[in-house]
């Protein structure tokens, strides 16, 4: 179990992690969602050991983390959010080199370079360098690079960054293979839909601090509305909006207007609304909330500002 | 022509913020000429040129002339004249003989004139001078050789002008000294010019009777002192003036014998490459080092820090594996550069071969600690290699792997021993030249064992406190 006690981390003036507390069960695979500069990659040094927390204490499995924290670093593999691998190296150097350090050697550490190969697909490629490799498959060998050891915690800081969709799936596949094996991942990403799809538990972090902590349906209950309706912003929809602005809130964008009714408010009575003034119900498009919705109720902006 | 001007302005915003190619394009070339413009007398204050070598002088004549000739090597910038050496008790003594051959087998220093009892001899014409040496450095034992001549030439006139007359009183006798004289004086007028009577004048009181102060020759620093002396050459100087000066100079070979000893390096099959392969060899270790070095940008760019810090991998571990092998780099590369210099020039290595390995660990190591230290002080890999060729090319240019350190400035020559560069020369030097055991190198190895941990610890210190591992 990872645990994060008032967990704090600061760059001169810079708070980047304000006491963050946090439990992570074993085999948990949970997603820490929030945008560039939140603190993603500051908790992720802090558990990986990079750093020490200015206070607060971390431990896995009852174990101290930190910089001299050796041995519990064994159980802890991180992939980095850029590609972290010796370029001109082959990608079976790489994993020699990597594997190594972690203490395999011989036969034990040719099958498990064998392993990673295949399941990152490059076991064609083992002798390339990896400067020679596509995007994704750099990412792919960068996620079992972490896993050549074998670890109980997998800290994934954003690994699927300028990754083709192929790839990305290959990656996802691979991520919840292991969690269902009993893995547990920590999996940081400013991609909501990366959240919503992999982790059953997410944190929101911003400005350093954990906003909000629940599971997926957990966290969109706190959203004050539970459908949005957007349509086109123009002449013919113009009517509706003193209307709907009495049933819940209307957030207008560019050429779109979304509107959230009010909890309890019956959908029927919209869609009387827009036959009241013969408008085609082609023009409304029903959506679920999202953690982009929570994230700009919490916050006031979006994601990816 | 806008987008032209504002493309241009792009170029040189993004030059100026580059300070690796700044210092390349400005800093290093002015360094660098103003080394070689020192060196090759392009200095406008004219005081350029050697300066300060050692030069033993062991006086073993009661001659008043002797001591003239004392004065004037003491007086000549380019030498340090020693004349005493600290005796059992103490105190200082007159150097003897044996002192210098010793010091110089010993590199306390590498010249030293011997003046004999017999300066003027009974016998013969001329005076008699004996030069020891230890000719490490090729140029700097040429151009030693040359300003030895030229003060001599230049010094003694009367000393050479008292020694024809005690030569010729034996000779002629007494009573025909006179007539020798007035012919030797219209001998002299005839070949060289000027007023007979005055000529005889100067003879007869001990003075040569030349015209006082023949020119130095240009190229003086070029020539050995049992080689033929070639014709002064100084551009503008009329050709009869020449003439004259050529003969007088041919005049003066013929009195003034030196008989030059070379008391080291003797056994040396290929004296030039002895001198040479060291000095270019450890300027390449040292680019190589710092290449290995700043290789920690890349890795931290990339960030490989990031996974192995997060495995079971310390700082000091990824620190003290660059090291080492920038160490072991620096071993292999002047291991096939000294064998290139063995198949291309007959270099002697196996005589030499443990010593030689011995030195060129420490200088690896020094050399490594350099690239460490670059590494840590630079913000950037730009930066870094900026100050790599900055550094190296200085450290070669004054440490002694180009030309001799005696032909710098007073204060670089100082500076000069601060440098890797400079003990690691010395240490190849020392064993191939020499043919120093390894206890004979042992203070080129304390001097690079030294700066090796010295700028270690800085590095180390440096990285810590730095943002490389951030």
């Amino acid at each position: 179990m990872l645990t994060l006690q008032s967990a704090t981390k600061r760059y001169g003036a810079l708070t980047a992690l304000d006491k963050v507390s946090l439990t992570i069960a074993d085999g948990e695979f949970f997603g820490l969602l929030g945008p560039n500069g939140a603190g993603k990659s500051t908790l992720m040094s802090l558990v990986a050991g990079l750093r020490a927390a200015d206070s607060g204490s971390l431990s896995f499995d009852n174990a101290p983390l930190g910089p001299g924290a050796h041995a519990a670093r064994g159980a802890i593999g991180l992939v980095p959010q850029t590609i972290a691998l010796y370029a001109d190296l082959t990608a079976q150097q790489n994993l020699s080199i990597f594997g190594g350090l972690q203490g395999l050697r011989g036969r034990d550490l040719d099958r498990r370079i064998d392993e990673a190969l295949e399941t990152a697909q490059l076991a064609e490629r083992r002798h390339d360098p990896i400067s020679t490799f596509s995007g994704g498959m750099q990412r792919r060998l960068n996620l079992v690079a972490a896993l050549l050891h074998r670890p109980k915690l997998l800290l994934c800081d954003e690994p699927t960054v300028g990754v083709d969709p192929q790839s990305r799936n290959a990656i996802f596949e691979h991520l919840l293979r292991l969690n269902r094996e009993g893995m547990t991942i920590v999996y940081s990403t400013h991609y909501m839909e990366e959240a919503e799809r992999l982790c059953p538990r997410i944190g929101i972090i911003d400005h350093g601090r954990i906003l909000a902590l629940d599971t997926l349906d957990g966290l969109l209950t706190r959203l004050p509305f539970e459908d949005e309706i957007s349509f086109p912003a123009n002449d013919s929809t113009a009517p509706l909006l003193p209307d709907l602005a009495g049933n819940g809130e209307v957030v207008s964008g560019g050429d779109t207007h979304r509107f959230r009714p009010r909890t309890g408010y019956p959908l029927s009575s919209f869609f009387a609304l827009t036959e009241r003034f013969s408008l085609h119900p082609r023009l409304f498009v029903t959506h679920r909330p999202s953690l982009e919705n929570l994230f700009l109720h919490l916050t006031g902006r979006t994601l990816r500002e | 022509m806008r987008n032209l001007l504002v493309l241009f302005r792009k170029d040189f915003l993004n030059f100026w913020r580059d300070r690796a190619a700044v210092i390349i394009t400005f800093l290093v070339p002015i360094v660098l000429i103003y080394i070689f413009g020192y060196v090759f007398g392009l200095n406008k204050s004219g005081d350029s040129g050697p300066a300060g070598i050692d030069l033993a002088v062991v006086n073993l004549s009661s001659d008043p002339a002797a001591q003239v000739l004392v004065k004037a090597l003491d007086a000549e910038k380019t030498f340090h004249v020693i004349t005493t050496t600290k005796g059992a008790d103490g105190r200082p003594r007159p150097l003897t003989e044996a002192d210098a051959r010793s010091a110089i087998r010993n590199n306390g220093y590498r010249f030293a004139l011997v003046i004999p009892k017999d300066l003027i001899p009974d016998q013969g014409i001329g005076i008699h001078l004996k030069f020891l040496s230890n000719p490490r450095n090729e140029i700097e034992a040429q151009t030693v050789n040359g300003v030895l001549q030229k003060t001599i030439f230049t010094n003694v006139p009367s000393l050479l002008g008292r020694s024809l007359q005690e030569s010729a009183r034996r000779y002629v006798g007494a009573a025909r000294l006179d007539t020798f004289n007035r012919s030797l004086a219209t001998a002299i007028a005839d070949t060289f010019g000027g007023d007979r009577t005055q000529i005889l004048r100067n003879i007869e009181s001990g003075g040569f009777g030349f015209p006082a102060e023949p020119k130095p020759a240009a190229d003086t620093g070029l020539r050995r002192i049992d080689t033929p002396t070639p014709a002064a050459t100084s551009a503008g100087t009329p050709k009869a003036a020449q003439d004259s000066t050529d003969r007088v100079r041919d005049v003066f070979d013929h009195i003034i014998r030196i008989d030059s000893e070379q008391v080291v390096g003797r056994q040396v099959k290929n004296p030039m490459a002895s001198r040479l392969v060291g000095g270019y060899a450890i300027m390449f270790l040292l680019f190589a080092a710092s290449g290995s070095s700043t290789s920690l940008f890349e890795e931290k760019k990339a960030g490989v820090f990031l996974r192995l810090l997060s495995g079971p991998v310390t700082r000091g571990q990824i620190l003290g594996a660059k090291f080492l092998f920038g160490v072991v780099l620096g071993l292999i590369q002047l291991t096939v550069l000294f064998l290139a210099g063995q198949v291309l020039y007959n270099l002697d290595l196996w005589s030499h071969l443990a010593p030689l390995l011995v030195v060129s660990l420490f200088a690896s190591a020094a050399c490594s600690s350099f690239g460490m230290a670059i590494a840590a002080v630079s913000p950037t890999q730009g930066a870094a290699q900026g100050l790599t060729t900055f550094l190296v090319l200085t450290m070669s240019a004054i440490g002694g792997a180009w030309f001799p350190v005696s032909f710098m400035p007073a204060f670089i020559q100082k500076l000069s021993h601060l440098t890797v560069v400079y003990w690691s020369v010395e240490g190849f030097t020392d064993v191939l030249w020499a043919g120093r055991s390894l206890v004979g190198v042992m203070p080129s190895l304390g001097a690079l064992a030294l700066m090796a941990a010295l700028i270690l610890s800085f590095a180390l210190w440096r990285f810590n406190r730095g943002r490389l591992f951030d």
